[in-house]
């Protein structure tokens, strides 16, 4: 690969990773904007998660006595693996230098990894409300992870390569496969799982602090000021990199190719921006009519999306006819 | 019809075809299994209508058009109205096993299902046959709503379920069977249900309701 | 000749068309009788004129050869009995209002086509015809059996019918499956499910397909004859339907399956070799036996009991299908023939039992003999035959059978059958004589028998003194029935 290229390259990773952390806020406030708008609200405006950052990071800095550096790094650890992955995913351009590294099995241990350090802080706090959370949150995350795999794997397949860059390019070639049915049923647990992972509506709403509807809130209930914000963006970004993922398997045009030049990395980048917004708009737009599940339902919910997802997996495999 | 679209029929009608069968796990109101029945006859239906159009033969295609109406309109009819008026008749009770529980059931049956039928697409592997491992899968999932519901109407449906994944089967290995074992089967299929109808009217009229778990009184 | 060959399908047709017509009077049920004798004249002239040949009739759909003969025979013995005595037995319920009109009426009309049915099954050279025809006698036989309208005999139905038809419905894949090997080993589409030709391309046919098919077949059919693990729906349908349907279903039906499934070994055991039919009709036969002896001891209820000793048979006759011998298929055949004439007399006898007593509890029931000579003797006699004494014919079957399984070296499965029918010999000779013997109740009510359940026991007592005593004509047409079957020495 030339200097430029590879220069090419890193710029495009590097504005993966600089639009993921500058837009994710963005993301959220749009999609609170279009729920306000749509219950007949004025709302906060898009720069309402902004400014709700800014405020927490001049506070001061409180730990709950008895914790311990669990509590303490549990932040640092779920923005560090969202930004990583969003460093990885092929967002904006397919050849990033951590190519070889952007294996779905890498992707999904990442996700669950952050996943897992939120757990573990909540229970760290010693809490009633802590543990409650982190209970059910595993509960949600032990069956959402092997459907996440599951669902990308069946879309692997006729790529034959679990590589994700690999996986989009091969969308773009053969759009037909798009309709197939392992496609499809894929697309629908691939968003079931998307949903269940980020927190929204109907697995579990974002805004609710009551003892019987909370998970995802429960566990950060004991985190205030700068780590606060830290854990309320790296939700954000989560969401964020989740749609993209989702955007860029679907519908994976605009995105620039493996040694791209400067504007098809500028077309790329607003290719992903447009991409995810609309996703979000799509998502707030759902929320509005959905009620939130009761929480023994999930499970239920959760078990047919991995039916489905195994069904794309063996759909894609079974269905493959030489072309 | 080209060889892809052929293809992509097939595959996209046993998709619908398996995928009405785990909505059918899923879901518990009465009503809503038995509509989903008929799109499974439906999407039953179409596979050997497709065939017929593929291979150029008639008597397929009339096949096809009769299945239709019998497992997509008349049986389905039969059983919406033996579900009865009583609210509490349309949902079904707590099944013996917990939905999560049998929906992952039924992915182990899917993967069951492959596995078994391995010898059929090795001795014909033509694009129908490779779409008979969702014929089969509807078959044991079909045999697993009859054990674990507790409604007579849900363990009808399990069985039409039943015979429509044979179905299905035949259709898709052998292009069918021949004419007259298709007339005879289509006929039991029909009295059957029949009967079964008229017996959960009389379960009804006996027993004031239809669980099953009121069968209790023949023991030993 | 051909005219002969659906003479037995066309007669209880004809019978049930009329009884729709006319309903239920004296005509119409003396018709069914003269219906249910015709098979079994057919069966009789048929097995004189025979010899070892195979005819067949419109388009090969059906086949006569020594085996359909026998079953013939069988259905026609023992339909006749039963018929002729459910012009007593249902004329004796419409009197004390056990029934109305509507029913008798309903009766008149299914019982003949459930012979047709069974009739057509045994005929039938297409294995999906085959099919067709057993699945019509579930249906047939699904009022039958509720005959009574209580409500355990509307949850024995229920059961009945969900149960045999999952079984029927296994049994209608494993027929696709090998109606699929069939094709792909170059038969024609038409007649690829015709025995003959089935038997002829038996070798080129596909292995593992085969097995599949024969797994499903051997489950499917084996639900409707009562083999485990589709056994439950036995003891309730046949101790809650009205007597002679009983007789009928206990008697033929259950043989007529396993028909079904011999057919189905012989074209199965050229494919694949014998092992594979073998190793699964022992395990299915013992297991069915287990259950059977088990359940048998514990009994409290008469006709459940004869329900039970029906499924010990069934296991029997499976464990004798395994060992596949000239020998064993031969004594299969005797026993299945002696069992159905059996299970009719005491069937019979126990109707007439349930009409006096309202009950079918054993202990309800004391000092049979003492109080009516003839449900008494006959019941007696019945119970004599299906615990196997001499010289009725289960005598000499169970002891070939032995002998078979001996000779094919399934030694161990000939000592386990043998320890789980002596489990079941103690428990109904207990049971037998508690009912029978001694000195009845103070209290207990009269036993009136019909005139026709009278003269239907007479002539089953008499049949089966004939058969025990003189096999003779019949044995040759078993041994070539065996040879038919692909038995092997």
């Amino acid at each position: 690969m030339s200097a430029a290229t590879e220069l090419a390259g890193l710029t495009a990773t590097a504005l993966q990773v600089l639009a993921v952390v500058a837009g994710a806020p963005f993301i959220v406030g749009g999609m609170r904007q279009v729920r306000a708008r749509l219950e007949g609200r004025a709302g906060g405006g898009i720069g309402q998660p902004w400014r709700d950052l800014h405020k927490q990071l001049r506070k001061q800095q409180i730990t709950p006595a008895g914790t311990t550096v669990v509590f303490g790094f549990a932040p640092a650890v779920v923005a560090g693996t969202t930004l990583l992955i969003a460093a990885i995913l092929p967002l904006i351009a397919l050849g990033s230098p951590l190519d070889s590294a952007a294996d779905l099995f890498g992707v999904v241990g990442l996700l669950f990894l952050g996943t897992v350090a939120l757990t573990l802080a909540g229970l760290d706090t010693g809490t009633a409300f802590g543990g409650m959370g982190s209970s059910r949150e595993i509960t949600i995350a032990a069956l959402v992870e092997p459907t996440i795999l599951l669902a990308v794997f069946a879309l692997s397949v006729p790529g034959h390569s679990a590589n994700l860059a690999a996986i989009v390019s091969a969308t773009a070639d053969h759009p037909g496969q798009l309709v197939s049915p392992g496609s499809l049923l894929a697309f629908v647990a691939l968003a079931i799982v998307i949903i269940a992972e980020t927190g929204r509506l109907p697995v579990d709403n974002p805004s609710t602090h009551l003892e019987l509807t909370m998970i995802h809130e429960a566990m950060i209930l004991e985190y205030a000021g700068p780590k606060l914000a830290l854990v309320e963006w790296a939700s954000g970004m989560r969401l964020t990199v989740l749609l993209g993922l989702m955007a860029n398997l679907f519908l994976p045009w605009g995105v620039a190719g493996a040694q791209p030049s400067a504007l098809a990395v500028l077309i790329g980048f607003v290719a992903i921006s447009v991409k995810v917004a609309v996703l979000a708009g799509v998502l707030a737009t759902g929320e509005v009519f959905i009620a939130k599940l009761r929480y023994f339902r999930i499970p239920e919910l959760l078990a047919g999306s991995f039916l489905l997802a195994l069904l794309a997996v063996t759909a894609s495999y079974f269905f493959a006819t030489p072309t | 019809m080209t060889q892809a679209t052929y293809n992509g029929v097939l595959n996209l009608a046993a998709g619908a075809f398996l995928l009405a069968a785990v909505l059918i796990v899923w879901r518990r109101e009465l009503r809503s299994i038995v509509v989903l029945l008929a799109w499974q006859g439906l999407a039953l239906a179409a596979i050997p209508v497709t065939e017929g159009i593929y291979h150029d033969d008639a008597a397929l295609i009339i096949v096809g058009v009769v299945v239709l109406l019998l497992r997509a309109v008349v049986l389905p009819l039969l059983l919406v109205r033996a579900v009865g008026t009583e609210p509490h008749e349309r949902r079904e009770s707590t099944p013996l096993v917990n939905t999560t529980t049998s929906l992952l059931i039924t992915a182990a049956l899917t993967v069951l299902a492959y596995a078994v039928t391995r010898p059929i697409i090795a001795l014909d592997p033509s694009p129908a046959t490779r779409a008979v491992p969702a014929a089969f899968a509807v078959i044991l999932i079909a045999v697993f709503v009859m054990v674990s519901r507790r409604r007579a109407l849900s363990q009808a449906v399990g069985f039409m379920m039943l015979d429509n994944g044979i179905a299905a089967t035949a259709f898709l290995i052998t292009a069918g069977v021949p004419l007259i074992v298709e007339l005879g089967a289509s006929l039991d299929v029909m009295f059957a249900v029949l009967v079964l109808g008229l017996l959960t009217g009389a379960m009804r009229r006996t027993f004031g309701g239809t669980d099953l778990d009121q069968l209790r009184e023949l023991r030993g | 000749m051909s005219f002969l060959l659906v003479l037995p399908i066309l007669a209880p047709l004809t019978a049930a068309a009329l009884a729709a017509v006319l309903g239920w009077r004296p005509l119409t049920a003396s018709v069914t009788v003269v219906a249910a004798l015709c098979v079994l004249v057919t069966g009789v002239i048929l097995g004189f004129t025979n010899g070892s040949g195979v005819r067949f009739a419109i388009a090969n759909l059906f086949r006569t050869d020594a085996l359909s003969i026998t079953m013939l025979i069988v259905i026609g013995t023992v339909g006749t009995l039963a018929t002729w005595a459910s012009v007593g037995y249902i004329d004796a319920e419409l009197t004390h209002g056990h029934t109305d009109a509507k029913g008798a009426n309903l009766y008149g009309v299914l019982v003949p086509v459930f012979l047709a049915a069974m009739a057509s099954a045994v005929l039938a050279n297409n294995i999906g015809v085959m099919w067709v025809a057993i699945e019509a006698t579930t249906v047939a036989t699904a009022f039958l059996v509720g005959h009574r309208r209580t409500r355990a005999a509307l949850e024995a139905t229920w059961k009945y019918v969900v149960i045999c038809s999952v079984g029927i419905a296994l049994a209608f894949l494993g027929t696709v499956l090998l109606y699929f090997a069939s094709l792909h080993a170059g038969a024609t589409s038409g007649d690829a499910l015709n025995i003959d030709v089935l038997l002829a391309h038996a070798s080129r046919l596909d292995p593992a397909v085969t097995r599949l098919a024969a797994g499903l077949l051997l489950l499917g059919y084996g639900a409707k004859a009562g083999l485990v693990p589709f056994h439950t729906w036995l003891a309730d349908a046949h101790s809650q339907a009205p007597a002679p349907v009983s007789a009928l279903m206990s008697g033929v039906l259950l043989s007529v399956a396993f028909y079904a499934l011999l057919r189905v070994k012989s074209v199965v055991d050229l494919a694949v070799g014998t092992g594979f039919l073998r190793t699964g009709l022992i395990i299915v036969g013992l297991l069915t036996l287990l259950i059977a002896a088990s359940l048998l001891v514990v009994q409290t209820d008469f006709k459940r009991m004869l329900a039970y000793s029906s499924m010990e048979n069934m296991g029997l006759v499976a464990v004798a299908a395994a060992a596949g011998t000239k020998l064993a298929i031969a004594a299969l055949l005797l026993h299945v023939l002696a069992h159905g004439i059996a299970k009719t007399l005491v069937f019979l006898g126990s109707g007439q039992l349930q009409a006096a007593h309202d009950s079918t509890r054993i202990s309800d029931v004391t000092g049979v003999l003492a109080r009516s000579r003839m449900v008494g003797v006959t019941f007696l006699v019945g119970l004599a035959i299906l615990l196997g004494l001499p010289p009725f014919a289960m005598f000499a079957s169970e002891l070939s059978i032995s002998r078979a399984l001996a000779g094919a070296h399934l030694g161990w499965v000939l000592g386990a059958a043998l320890l789980l029918v002596v489990i079941a010999f103690a428990a109904l000779v207990r049971n037998g004589t508690r009912m029978l013997l001694g000195p009845p109740n103070p209290g207990s009510p009269a036993i009136a028998v019909p005139r026709s359940v009278a003269a239907a026991l007479v002539a089953g007592v008499v049949l089966s003194l004939l058969l025990g005593l003189t096999v003779g004509p019949m044995l040759e047409l078993f041994q070539t029935a065996a040879t038919v079957l692909g038995g092997t020495r």
